[in-house]
């Protein structure tokens, strides 16, 4: 009797298990099916709006703090015109886990926002087709993304996501464009605003600043530093020497313009100059010694104390950083970012070229309620009346009209569109970017800028005394004029050419990176004497790696994109 | 268990052995009964998961059936074995946990035999106290703390500068050979009053007369530690070598990914992170998981070879 019981009980516990076991191997199948269904749901196209209250959740793969939509001056009046509310929520620490867990937990919130994570949701099945919703309930869908058709749908026919930068009426450059290359302007004006084009000129003008003025206000001086501390920030450095030989960011290629091979700079002439360069400025003690061991908070700290010449970084960096330095009233210890290139031969690349990144986006998930709903209401979000809203707010309130019809913001109105606290609040920070939008470079019907940035009037009462000077001894009239116009590159950007999770060439990509993480380091602090031989093991080692066949993979993507292909 | 052995070859026919075994059985119902949730934890927690080493065996993807996935036999395994990162991160491993394994067994007996002898119970309280308590900050904030203090212009620098034992600041987090010592210290300072927790038990078991009769002996302070308070705990130390032999190869994850940085990475990377990148932000679960058997594996022999080296040596041991 008793051994019986005993048996029992373990049957008992393995019945558990096996129960366990089946509640969430079912979980998967209703995933599954849902992919099938969902895109049928749509009945009735031609019903009457529906504008019951209901909530949906939206989850961003960015950085942003997790709010309800309604709690938005935006939000509110989008749920007013829809009766839609977003539950919106953000990632914390490491997306790709989070990816991971959701889509084993195969449970999605309703609208997902990948960035960097689309490949690994694709790959699961986790969005539904948005072809036959468009196609139904999307005519301003299909006004802005009407052009971009063939870029937005994938491989299999389907469209998934709706990318951020469909440009719509027109292509308004940024006014205020700028490199990763910065230096600091009380150098500029030692020197009586000199020309400086070649990364000799502009380490030059560091080394002579240096030694005029080797502590300023009792602390030393920092010559230059690099963002490339946080294991996550390495491209800022090994992204350098692209930009130095006149191309834009392709990521870890340059793309021939006439044979449209992709090339890797990595372990080429390039990238050695750009780190004999820096070698150099280390021999001279130019380079701060923690360039790659500060953090992001040391770095902003540095750059905000005034002490540093120059650095390399790009502006979403650290945009903080310099908002501080403006804010804190300074000009001579802000910086600006020049087009450095190596060569004066070298036509700079730094304006990027009319681009569309198709790999992010907003997408409609599987476990989505009502994707009829969302999609009108995304309809309704790319009315030009509601992308008014999301980027100027409303007339009278957080803009002006002036008596020629131009969009004016007063300086308080600006300074209000550029505060953190503020965006929050309104709602800006939440609805201008990771939604179906127009692209930053778009172009209202009546000529408005979408972007206020891109707006010359606004751009101007931005500008502080000190820009106006600098940029009068420079004789331009916006700091886009430090650089050379864009030229069209029809693949552009290649970075944004997914490679397949676990492919040979995501694991080159991994490694190529983990090699470059250790030997720049010792390249840039070898004595002059040493920096052949690491440079050859580092060429040696980069030797085992399938280079070709990455730059293969790569050349014939962009050809494909050339060809229409995306 | 020894009685019971003896009751149970007393008897002679089978029934009566089982008979025998279901009385010692209800008389230990309580016991039995107590042990249960432990069981169950054991079997959902660590036998379930066993399930997933198919995983190994796989090009998983996630979010498919066990029968919709590709089985790619042992190349999961071959990729790991024949990646040259592997071993570097391999020796990373094992360097930093025996490195830990020893600092931190010293450290926390020497402590523990410290505070036993404290006669002020105000002053051993607070000293508990306040080696506890970096145990409950957060490795995030923890290895800030640390790159602050270890920065050029950080306190160490400053002490170290202030006293003329270096004459410019050093990087400290910047010398990869540096990084097993600061990694081995921080790991000391976190935990070290923790550790003692278990010791300071053990120590409290041994019988006080032991103490009364070696004074009256005439046995200095220092004789008394030698020759009772560490063979009274002695049993507790060897155990706890084998648990943690069995764990060689988890070095630990998070301090090595927070204080790791370009310039280190040849000594901080160690099997965790590799498998983080590899496997885990790649989706390569497949990788991931051959991993973790590898490092079971590994641990097991650890573990047996530990245990019958104590059982050969006549000291206590786990089973």
């Amino acid at each position: 009797m008793r051994k019986k019981k005993w048996l029992n009980t373990s049957l008992a516990v393995i019945t558990a298990v096996s129960l366990l076991l089946a509640g969430c191997s079912s979980n998967n199948n209703d995933g599954g099916s849902k992919t099938n269904t969902n895109a049928n749901d749509s009945t009735d196209g031609n019903a009457v709006d529906n504008t019951d209250p209901v909530t949906f959740s939206y989850f961003g793969f960015g950085t942003n703090i997790d709010v309800m939509a309604s709690e938005t001056t935006i939000g509110k009046i989008l749920q007013e015109q829809t009766g839609v509310d977003w539950k919106m929520e953000y990632v914390v620490g490491d997306p790709s886990t989070k990816a991971g867990v959701m889509i084993a937990g195969g449970e999605y919130p309703d609208v997902i926002s990948p960035v960097g994570e689309l490949s690994k949701l694709l790959n699961a099945g986790a969005y539904i087709p948005l072809n036959d919703l468009i196609e139904k309930h999307g005519p301003n869908i299909k006004r802005v993304y009407g052009e971009y058709m063939d870029k937005i749908t994938h491989e299999d026919g389907n469209i998934y996501i709706l990318p951020f930068t469909a440009n719509v009426g027109g292509y308004l450059n940024d006014p205020d464009a700028g490199s990763n290359i910065w230096i600091q302007r009380r150098v500029l004006k030692e020197f009586g605003y000199p020309e400086v084009k070649t990364l000799d000129q502009y380490f030059d003008l560091i080394v002579k600043y240096q030694e005029k003025y080797p502590s300023v206000d009792g602390k030393e001086t920092v010559g230059f530093v690099t963002f490339a501390g946080e294991q996550g920030q390495f491209y800022t450095i090994t992204n350098a020497p692209m930009h130095l030989a006149g191309y834009p960011n392709d990521g870890n290629v340059l793309v021939d313009m006439e044979t449209h091979e992709a090339k890797l700079y990595m372990a080429t002439e390039h990238e050695k100059r750009w780190l004999k360069k820096l070698n150099e400025m280390n021999a001279k003690g130019l380079v701060d010694p923690e360039t790659f061991t500060a953090n992001g908070d040391q770095f902003k700290a540095k750059l905000t104390s005034g002490r540093v010449l120059g650095f390399v970084g790009y502006i979403w960096q650290m945009a903080d950083a310099m908002n501080n330095l403006k804010t804190a009233g300074n000009d001579d210890l802000r910086y600006v970012s020049l087009p450095i290139v190596f060569d004066e031969s070298i036509t700079d690349a730094y304006m990027d070229p009319p681009s569309f990144v198709n790999n992010r986006g907003l997408g409609i998930s599987v476990s989505a309620k009502d994707p009829v709903r969302i999609i009108k209401y995304w309809d309704n979000l790319l009315k030009e009346e509601n992308q008014r809203l999301v980027q100027w707010g409303e007339e009278g309130v957080t803009y002006s009209v002036n008596e020629e019809g131009r969009f004016i913001m007063s300086a308080e109105q600006l300074a209000n569109r550029n505060d953190n606290e503020f965006k929050r609040k309104y709602g800006w920070a939440y609805f201008d970017y990771e939604w179906p939008r127009y692209g930053d470079n778009s172009v209202y019907e009546d000529g408005n800028a979408h972007l206020p940035a891109r707006q010359p009037e606004v751009a101007n009462v931005n500008y502080t005394d000190g820009d106006r000077e600098l940029l009068n001894a420079y004789g331009i009239e916006t700091f886009s004029g430090f650089f050379a116009q864009p030229v069209e590159r029809p693949w552009y950007p290649a970075w944004s050419i997914e490679k397949e999770q676990g492919s040979p060439e995501q694991i080159f990509n991994q490694k190529a990176g983990d090699l470059q993480q250790k030997f720049y380091p010792k390249l840039v602090f070898a004595t002059e004497a040493q920096f052949e031989s690491v440079w050859n093991d580092y060429l040696a080692e980069f030797g085992k790696l399938d280079a070709a066949g990455f730059e293969k993979f790569m050349t014939d993507k962009v050809k494909a994109r050339i060809a229409g292909v995306w | 268990m020894e009685k019971h052995a003896v009751q149970l070859r007393g008897s002679t026919a089978d029934d009566s052995r089982l008979r025998a075994f279901f009385k010692v059985l209800s008389r230990q119902k309580m016991l039995m009964l107590m042990s249960l949730p432990f069981l169950a934890w054991v079997i959902v927690f660590k036998y379930v998961p066993l399930w997933g080493w198919t995983i190994a065996f796989q090009k998983y993807k996630l979010a498919r059936d066990l029968f919709d996935q590709t089985w790619v036999g042992l190349d999961n395994f071959a990729f790991l074995f024949r990646e040259e990162q592997f071993y570097l991160v391999l020796r990373n491993t094992l360097v930093m946990s025996s490195v830990n394994l020893v600092l931190g067994f010293v450290t926390a007996i020497l402590l523990a035999l410290l505070l036993n002898e404290l006669r002020r119970v105000y002053f051993k309280r607070t000293v508990q106290t306040i080696s506890y308590l970096p145990h409950f900050i957060s490795w995030v904030v923890a290895a800030n703390i640390v790159q602050t203090a270890l920065a050029p212009e950080g306190i160490f620098n400053v002490l170290l500068l202030q006293l003329n034992i270096i004459d410019k600041p050093v990087l400290w987090l910047g010398v990869g050979e540096y990084f097993w010592g600061i990694l081995g210290a921080t790991e000391v300072w976190k935990n070290v009053g923790w550790n003692t927790i278990i010791y300071l038990a053990a120590i409290t078991t041994i019988d006080p007369t032991q103490y009364e009769a070696a004074e009256i002996d005439g046995a200095s302070r220092l004789q008394r530690m030698w020759h009772i308070t560490l063979p009274g705990i002695k049993p507790v130390i060897v155990i706890l070598l084998i648990m943690n032999l069995g764990h060689i190869l988890e070095s630990g994850f998070e301090p090595q990914y927070l204080l790791g940085n370009g310039m280190n990475v040849e000594y901080s990377e160690n099997l965790d992170i590799f498998v983080l990148k590899y496997g885990i932000q790649m989706n390569n679960f497949g990788l991931a998981t051959a991993a973790g058997m590898f490092k079971t594996v590994v641990s097991f022999i650890f573990l047996i070879v530990a245990n019958n080296l104590a059982k050969r040596l006549g000291e206590s041991r786990l089973y």
